[in-house]
């Protein structure tokens, strides 16, 4: 009784908590609501974001250090569920957790070089590493299909509402699991690193090691997040280590508010389905996107939600500010 | 034969990398900014100058210089309007500026399509030069490149407004106590690097794709050129431009075609991570 008033006392007294869960539970009814299978596509693809969003927040977004090329996890992912699926015969589900794993091998191997790095030279560090795995793929197109990609991968549900209902498990997960650590300890020393590094070693505090830890949980969602999305595809291709998909994620997590989860994956949403509105107009993904971005970094620099949930009351609290 | 040509067409794309990294430099080494949409600028002065001499006939130099002329504008009110206000912020400087040049590569998009353009040559006769066959337009670019890159250093170094240039970019404090303009002094900065990036774009467009994206892997060069040499050493952006340039056609001609985009960029994330302040920079920018 004790453990749930505890849970229900926090969740209530913090808007971000409180947000996630009525905004993720009613995310969970949208199936009894509509039959239309095309906004639920559409939603599989908001959910797809919203883990990638996240799990980028979680690293740079907590951390300040901005990583350029979210999406060479992405792709180690991707690539991973498709070389695991189509010759070892790894079932999906199982790769979902596998292909995380990867991402983290990567995320570590990345983590290590790059640790020492700031402001522009991680940004083009990053970049540089994604562009490398791009052009890789190109160049041993014997081996990852090219331009064309790897086709005929396991589908990891039976339709769309299932693959609608995995990637939701998948985002309440990722979200539950990026929120306990970005209020944890380890998320408030990420936070001190942004704030002041030096600060932050002085006060005896390892930072590297926390860097890498978050580098780390980054890029396990991401490849995990990876895996799902070539699962539902039954495809994986170039197109998920692009430079132009990075700067997306990035772009959602600024307009979103960076370091608080919640803001980016919030704004995944409202992007992804805003821009789903917008088709019948043209392609306009990226115009919408940089236009918004330019709008929120001029006159909302700390993002829309970020904005929102402050103003937001926080219950059954009487004395205690956090 | 093939060193000689490896000679010539290194030093031709050199000499488009290094206007492009030296304008980013200066941005760098006087504004402080980290200026993506330079990538822009190189695109959408290849675009206007397509769109006035193909277009509208306007003849191919005035349209080389309307290019010019509209992206210095839109330089000045991008650093007016956005740059100024963000400018302490790395990370918003740097991601709206790819943002930026992002919604630019778009809006060209949706005007002129994805197919991939040409702008006449300036000079469409092929030249022999020491027994190595030369587009002229080519030879043309390394002999523009090497002419504004000389004038630049003029201006910086004899001129009143380089003098005020350099003061900026030693102190802008200091500068500013001693009544120079240190936003003027960036906003020059910006149309001027915008302006090179522009002509780049302009008569590269004879030989090189024009096309929506064109300006994205040039802009990823001029920062590695940039952050290679140094960030804001000028010296040391052109000696990055001729290393990248080099490297690429070297590896082009000696290796395989499609290995050109890696192999830099795998000296670039090398160089990073052994030596981040670049191979010539005292220091690093941050």
């Amino acid at each position: 009784m004790n453990i749930v008033t505890r849970i229900w006392g926090t969740l209530i007294s913090r808007p971000p908590f409180y947000v996630m869960a009525i905004f993720l539970l009613f995310m969970l009814l949208v199936p009894f609501l509509t039959d239309d299978l095309y906004l639920i596509g559409v939603l599989v693809l908001a959910n797809v974001y919203a883990i990638f969003a996240s799990s980028w927040d979680i690293l740079s977004g907590y951390s300040g250090k901005e990583n350029f090329g979210h999406t060479l996890f992405i792709g180690a992912g991707a690539y991973g569920a498709a070389y695991l699926n189509l010759y070892l015969g790894v079932p999906p589900m199982l790769n979902l957790l596998l292909c995380g794993l990867i991402g983290a091998v990567f995320g570590v191997l990345i983590g290590i070089p790059c640790l020492p790095l700031v402001g522009p030279y991680l940004a083009l560090a990053t970049m540089a590493a994604a562009s490398i795995a791009e052009r890789l793929t190109m160049i041993l197109s014997k081996y990852t299909g090219g331009e064309e990609g790897l086709y005929g991968l396991d589908p990891i549900t039976d339709g769309p509402v299932g693959d609608y209902y995995l990637s939701l498990i998948l985002v309440i997960i990722t979200t539950i699991i990026l929120m306990a650590i970005g209020y944890s300890k380890q998320g408030l020393i990420l936070r001190s690193i942004k704030e002041d590094e030096t600060a932050s070693e002085a006060a005896g505090i390892n930072t590297t090691r926390y860097k890498l830890v978050a580098f780390a949980i980054s890029a396990f969602f991401a490849g995990m997040g990876g895996a799902f999305y070539a699962h539902y595809q039954m495809y994986t291709g170039p197109s998920s280590l692009s430079i132009i998909m990075a700067v997306t994620i990035i772009i959602v997590c600024m307009i979103g508010g960076m370091g608080t989860i919640v803001g980016p994956v919030l704004a995944a949403y409202m992007l992804t389905v805003s821009n789903e509105f917008l088709r019948s107009i043209g392609d306009l993904r990226l115009l919408v996107y940089t236009g918004l971005l330019v709008v929120i970094v001029l006159f909302l620099p700390r993002g829309v939600f970020t904005v929102i949930l402050e103003r937001l009351p926080r219950f059954g609290q009487k004395s205690r500010g956090v | 034969m093939v060193a000689l040509e490896i000679l010539i067409y290194g030093a031709v794309l050199s000499g488009i990398y290094a206007l492009l990294a030296v304008g980013f430099a200066l941005i760098f080494g006087v504004a402080r900014v980290i200026n993506l949409t330079h990538g822009a600028f190189y695109m959408l002065g290849a675009y206007i100058t397509y769109a006035l001499s193909v277009l509208l006939n306007v003849p191919l130099i005035l349209s080389i210089i309307g290019g010019m002329a509209i992206v210095f504008l839109l330089a000045i009110c991008l650093d007016r309007f956005i740059i100024e206000r963000i400018r302490t912020t790395m990370i918003n400087v740097l991601i709206t500026t790819l943002a930026l040049s992002l919604f630019a590569d778009q809006v060209i998009l949706q005007i002129f399509g994805p197919d991939n353009r040409n702008i006449p040559a300036v000079i469409s006769d092929r030249v022999t030069l020491l027994g190595v066959d030369i587009a002229g337009q080519r030879l043309l670019s390394l002999i523009i490149s090497v002419a504004v890159i000389a004038t630049l250093w003029l201006i910086i170094t004899r001129t009143r407004m380089g003098n005020a240039l350099l003061a900026t970019a030693q102190d802008p404090e200091a500068a500013q106590l001693m009544g120079i303009n240190t936003g003027r002094m960036f906003m020059i900065t910006m149309g001027i690097a915008a302006m090179m990036a522009a002509l780049a774009g302009g008569i590269v467009g004879s030989f090189l794709t024009v096309a929506p994206e064109m300006g994205m892997l040039p802009i990823i060069k001029a920062f590695s050129i940039v952050i290679l040499g140094g960030l804001g050493s000028i010296g040391g952006s052109i000696i990055a431009a001729l290393l990248i340039g080099y490297l690429e056609t070297i590896v082009a001609y000696l290796i395989s075609f499609n290995a050109t985009e890696l192999v830099p960029l795998v000296v670039i994330f090398i160089t990073l991570i052994f030596r981040p302040a670049g191979i010539f920079g005292k220091r690093r920018g941050f």
